[in-house]
């Protein structure tokens, strides 16, 4: 009986129509196309954890220091490998206000695949993301001049 | 002038967990919700822990299992393990799967009592395919926090502090102000992950650097089975990202530095289809005998310029975005550089099945008091030589949860520590002092490079005696090159040469050990494929009746765990070696899987 019951649960979900789910529009990066993702709505409770506080009166040059180690370290190597050889190109040269964003981008998000999807183009970018940080990484990430990015650059010559 | 004054904290607690990821944070969220004073020492933010790029859902896992069925999962788990895991533990993994996967489904759904298993609201938690890990990171992080638990964020551990054979604490780093701290408690849990970043090419994220592993052998325990690594066979070259085998079913085929498409002589009939291991075997020969592609001729190339542009684009997308945006690669036009690629370690700290650590006193298991291991950094062992796909993220789940377990019955909150010396902990201070003041010819990239594609080169895929006895040698002179080391910044504050030089410390400890098992275990076993030594050699030929048969000796057989233990100072490294536990928890509730030739 209680095999049966599964049975049914399952056909259910294949065959009666789900309005409340929504499909992810296809992005391209390059020549590729995309495939859209399913994504199942939020509407479970995960436990709240308080919102990252960005730092006050940290020294530019700390600050730097810091989002270097924090581009170096992240959840999967992909990260690594994109937000270092960006921090290596970029953050030294990144005035107070542009560092400002980095360090809102590679923090903020909960979810590190979050911003490898927004620089990657697979899912857009919110609103609050979006601004000239976020346009570098992404012309970062579609490497038009080739470069490899299979090691994280030496921190020293 | 670098100072050599250090600022010192001290803390106190019931309990300690160094790494916040899945196992890490199942332990914590376990420990505070039993009353204990828990902190987390972690170098990352808890949803930054490497479990974040587990993508594929708990509940494939659970998949297939009914609540009557576990033992079927045993059974499998025992089988992948190839008799080298303890049954004890696989038992206890497979058996309290269920209940502590609908444990996690109750903290996210707020307490809705949910089926685990095919259909209805369960497929939905588990099955948020692509935010598995995040998920359980997020979930579990939360949920510590309503109770109390004490975060120390971007702090690295630096060692054990251990006073007459016990663990009474950690001593860490601070990145954020340069400070020491010193945490003392009764009960610690080493979480900190595995130690796939010895290798030139592995999935791994750049913060796997086996520093739990290091620590235990810092403080001159054991470490088990490291040498038990699994690779999978097409990574980009370099990067790691895997390329799966959907590339090579449409079509793609691996070429040599001569243009030969060469999986025609090692497997006639499938070619490029042929299983992993005979996939990872044949390129790494190919390598081995001089045929490999680029200025090293060290990886092989992945062709699929022949294949329409259009099916690429169609069945394979995220194939072509990834080669150019790490390669630099156009698959339209060019192949791409591919290597065997570190994908787990089965090996780790040594535990029993409640997660306490092991170490051998008198020819006998002892439990090291105050210490315990859950994760891909311990060995309990259930993966024993050979991990199965669904068994990673429900090995943090259980045994997180276990350790958790194991110290609210063996500790009350607010018990009194046995005592510290008031120079507790120096030890490591002058070992962070001395790389501070580092002034060699050899920066801590260059040293780590060189040991990775050691690694790479001798203890990989193609395991015989002649490339584990040179990559044995090469270790040995590169561990010593660790005295000639140049840190160039020597602040204390968000040092990332600083921290990067401490885990090359750790990752050579563990490369050193992992690569001295491998050239000691003469057999092949599950993940550990030797040229030389085909067969497993067990206490029976199991491919034969046992009855008829003499029991080969303890010391002539290989059915038995790897202890490695090393010194620090000089890189030597002495094995030794403990029984595998076939005996399972209860018999009756489940039976003991006779070891039986492995064939899939």
């Amino acid at each position: 009986m209680a095999f049966k019951q599964l049975k049914m649960s399952y056909l259910i979900n294949t065959y009666i129509p789900r309005p409340w789910m929504r499909l992810i529009q296809p992005f391209s990066v390059g020549t590729a196309n995309l495939a859209a993702k399913e994504v199942l709505p939020r509407e479970f409770s995960e436990p709240k954890i308080p919102p990252y506080t960005e730092r006050v009166d940290e020294p530019l040059k700390l600050k730097k220091a810091r989002l270097l180690y924090q581009s170096r370290k992240r959840g999967m190597l992909e990260n690594d490998l994109l937000l270092a050889t960006f921090a290596a190109k970029y953050l030294q040269n990144m005035t107070a206000e542009q560092v400002k964003l980095y360090d809102r981008l590679i923090n903020l998000p909960s979810n590190d695949w979050d911003i490898f999807y927004w620089a990657t183009g697979i899912k857009p970018t919110p609103a609050e993301f979006d601004n000239e940080i976020m346009q570098l990484l992404r012309d970062h990430v579609q490497n038009k001049d080739r470069e490899s990015r299979i090691r994280q650059p030496n921190l020293y010559a | 002038k670098i100072s050599r004054d250090y600022a010192v904290v001290d803390h106190t607690y019931d309990a300690v967990v160094v790494g916040a990821g899945g196992a890490g944070l199942r332990a914590a969220f376990g420990l505070v919700a039993e009353g204990f004073k828990t902190a987390v020492i972690t170098k990352l933010f808890p949803t930054r822990s490497h479990t974040v790029a587990a993508q594929g859902g708990i509940n494939a896992a659970l998949g297939n299992m009914e609540q009557d069925n576990w033992q079927w999962h045993m059974y499998d788990t025992v089988k992948g393990s190839d008799w080298l895991g303890d049954q004890d533990a696989i038992h206890y993994m497979t058996r309290e799967a269920p209940k502590a996967v609908i444990e996690l489904e109750n903290y996210a759904f707020g307490g809705q009592s949910l089926k685990f298993g095919k259909g209805g609201q369960a497929h939905r938690c588990c099955c948020v395919a692509d935010r598995t890990g995040h998920s359980l990171l997020h979930t579990l992080y939360g949920q510590s926090l309503r109770y109390d638990c004490n975060y120390f964020v971007e702090y690295f551990a630096l060692d054990l502090l251990m006073e007459d054979g016990e663990c009474r604490g950690v001593i860490a780093l601070c990145l954020e102000d340069g400070s020491i701290h010193r945490f003392q408690s009764k009960s610690t849990v080493l979480a900190t992950g595995g130690y796939g970043r010895t290798f030139f090419s592995c999935t791994s994220a750049h913060t796997c650097t086996g520093d739990g592993t290091a620590m235990v052998s810092r403080a001159g325990l054991y470490n088990q089975d490291l040498e038990f690594i699994q690779f999978h066979p097409t990574g980009i070259y370099g990067a790691g990202c895997l390329i799966t085998e959907g590339c090579r079913g449409e079509g793609g085929y691996l070429i040599n530095g001569e243009g030969e498409r060469f999986m025609e002589r090692y497997a006639p009939v499938a070619k490029d289809l042929a299983s992993r291991d005979v996939v990872s075997r044949s390129m790494t020969i190919e390598i081995r005998e001089g045929r490999g592609c680029g200025p090293e001729k060290d990886h092989v190339f992945l062709q699929l310029h022949h294949l329409p542009p259009e099916q690429l684009a169609a069945r394979l997308p995220g194939i072509s975005e990834t080669a150019m945006i790490f390669a630099g690669v156009d698959v339209t036009r060019e192949p791409i550089p591919v290597l065997p690629t570190v994908h787990y370690n089965m090996g780790g700290v040594p535990t029993n099945y409640r997660g306490q650590v092991l170490t051998v006193s008198g020819g006998k298991d002892a439990v090291v008091p105050g210490l315990y291991a859950c994760g891909e950094a311990a060995s309990s062992s259930v993966h024993g030589a050979n991990r199965l796909g669904a068994n990673s993220l429900l090995d943090l789940v259980v045994f997180g949860r276990a350790c958790a377990k194991t110290i609210a019955e063996e500790n009350k909150p607010g018990e009194s520590i046995g005592s510290l010396k008031a120079n507790s902990g120096e030890v490591s201070v002058a070992n962070l002092d001395h790389l501070r003041h580092a002034d060699g010819p050899l920066t801590t990239a260059a040293l780590r490079l060189n040991m990775q594609k050691t690694m790479q080169a001798h203890a990989a895929v193609f395991r015989t005696a002649e490339t584990l006895q040179e990559g044995v040698k090469k270790m040995q002179g590169l561990y010593k090159k660790l005295d000639d080391l140049k840190v160039s910044d020597h602040s204390l504050i968000w040092n990332s040469d600083l921290v990067e030089t401490l885990e090359l410390q750790n990752l050579m400890l563990n490369a050193m050990q992992a690569i001295v098992a491998a050239e000691n275990r003469k057999e092949s076993r599950g993940a550990h494929a030797r040229e030389d030594f085909k067969e497993r050699i067990d206490e029976y030929d199991y491919s034969k009746p046992t009855q008829s048969q003499t029991k080969r000796p303890y010391e002539q057989h290989w059915r038995k765990h790897t202890l490695t233990s090393i010194n620090s100072k000089t890189g030597d490294v002495q094995i030794t070696f403990r029984p595998v536990i076939d005996i399972t928890l209860d018999a009756q509730e489940c039976s003991s899987v006779p070891p039986a030739i492995r064939s899939y």
